[in-house]
């Protein structure tokens, strides 16, 4: 049988929204609290079930998935507190909307990783595409690598701290957390951003509309110190601090239903 | 019956007098941890969130709705009022031990509508709390009784 890698693999449903097979395959060697098992052969769905299944109803709490062959929407929803080690790449939407796990991606990831990511802490070792963080609420994403365009837009929450440099529109409409970014930024860094703050290593080609400079505090060294010594990526670049200019939009300016949407 | 009481119940019978929607109006009831800073004492913040630092609290921050110091519980889109006088220098960690107290005691309304509503196995209680039953195991589309599907369908 061929490695399930690639989209010419997957079969879909009539309408091409699902997997048919829905059972969970139960492939993992499971030792204790521990477990791994080769997604070489497994559908996207069928590694997602799998991974559920040990989780959530077999009291695993750390888990190694092998070959994950950059198939798309892996490791997402996980709501729990546990670790999951990928050996190997991911495509895109990976470990969306998840809230709990903490996460080792020993290769890249694709478009949109993290999508509303709630809690937990997410490591990739290589580069990750555009939108990554999109939408993130909370939690810790450290990209070792580079980062695409439209990082972290419609940021929420939490903390995108990539080793390399961003693409264009990184922080795009971002409201609030953190980014932290020690190579290079594209055009429209911020552009309108609400709140949150953006710290860049590199040159920054353009800012967009209402990102502006920010004045350094002991908060800020505190802030990038702990986080370069929690994830031992060394000693950090000297930073420049973006933050909201607040003459297009803040907060204050928000109805109380809109200022929900941002929190 | 108290004033508290009374606005809570004008809240639930005229929704349309309130803009907010806080925690106590969707529970019907305020909660001993906010009148009460001991209720939420005991709660760790390292030890309730993910990795080496407090995660995704650090995002967690005290807030005013109706004019009342409150914390945001992004679960059910609600606020939490704190009635007690808070300390200051810590208005930051008792509004995130007060959230977590709510998380962690299942009084978040969008806790309370996993049992009914999760589609696939989840912890009831989040990530919040260890070995939390798991709820999500049978989900079945709920049926109104009486609807029928309109002809043609």
């Amino acid at each position: 049988m061929d490695a399930l890698t690639g989209e010419s693999q997957i079969v879909y449903d009539a309408r091409g929204l699902v997997e048919p097979n829905a059972e969970v395959p139960k492939v993992s060697s499971i030792d204790g609290t521990k477990a791994e098992f080769d997604a070489n052969d497994l559908t996207t769905r069928q590694i997602n079930l799998e991974l559920r299944w040990l989780i959530n109803e077999q009291g695993i709490t750390d888990v190694t998935v092998k070959n994950p062959g950059a198939k798309h929407s892996l490791g997402v929803g996980i709501l729990t507190r546990c670790k999951i080690t990928f050996e190997g790449s991911l495509g895109y939407f990976g470990c969306g909307v998840i809230d709990g796990p903490e996460v080792h991606i020993k290769g890249r990831v694709g478009w949109s990783s993290c999508e509303n990511m709630m809690s937990g802490t997410v490591v990739v070792e290589g580069n990750a595409g555009s939108l990554t963080g999109a939408a993130m609420r909370g939690g810790d994403l450290i990209i070792k690598g580079r980062l695409g365009a439209r990082t972290g837009i419609d940021q929420k929450g939490g903390t995108i701290l990539t080793m390399g440099s961003v693409g264009a529109n990184t922080g795009f409409m971002m409201q609030r957390g953190r980014q932290v970014i020690c190579g290079d930024a594209g055009h429209g860094l911020g552009d309108s951003m609400y709140d949150g703050i953006i710290y860049v290593g590199g040159k920054v080609r353009s800012l967009g509309i209402d990102c502006v400079p920010g004045e350094w505090t002991d908060a800020d060294t505190e802030f990038i110190d702990r986080k370069f010594r929690i994830y031992e990526l060394g000693t950090p670049p000297a930073f420049q601090k973006f933050v909201c200019g607040k003459k297009l939009y803040n907060y204050d300016s928000l109805e109380a239903s809109e200022r929900k949407l941002v929190l | 019956m108290s004033e508290a009481t009374t606005n809570i119940a004008t809240e639930r019978h005229n929704p349309e007098l309130t803009i907010g929607i806080s925690a106590e109006y969707l529970a019907g009831k305020r909660f001993d941890y906010q009148e009460d800073i001991n209720a939420s004492a005991d709660v760790d913040l390292m030890e309730s969130t993910p990795g080496q630092d407090i995660n995704w609290l650090e995002d967690i921050e005290l807030l005013q709705e109706d004019g009342v110091p409150a914390v945001f519980d992004r679960y059910s889109n609600s606020f939490i009022k704190i009635y007690f006088e808070i300390p200051k220098g810590q208005e930051n960690e008792v509004a995130r031990k007060v959230l977590l107290k709510h998380l962690q005691s299942g009084n978040s309304y969008g806790i309370k509508l996993k049992e009914a509503h999760a589609k696939f196995p989840q912890p009831e209680l989040g990530p919040w709390v260890k070995n939390s039953r798991i709820v999500g195991t049978d989900w079945k589309p709920s049926v109104l009784p009486g609807w029928e599907s309109p002809q043609g369908h």
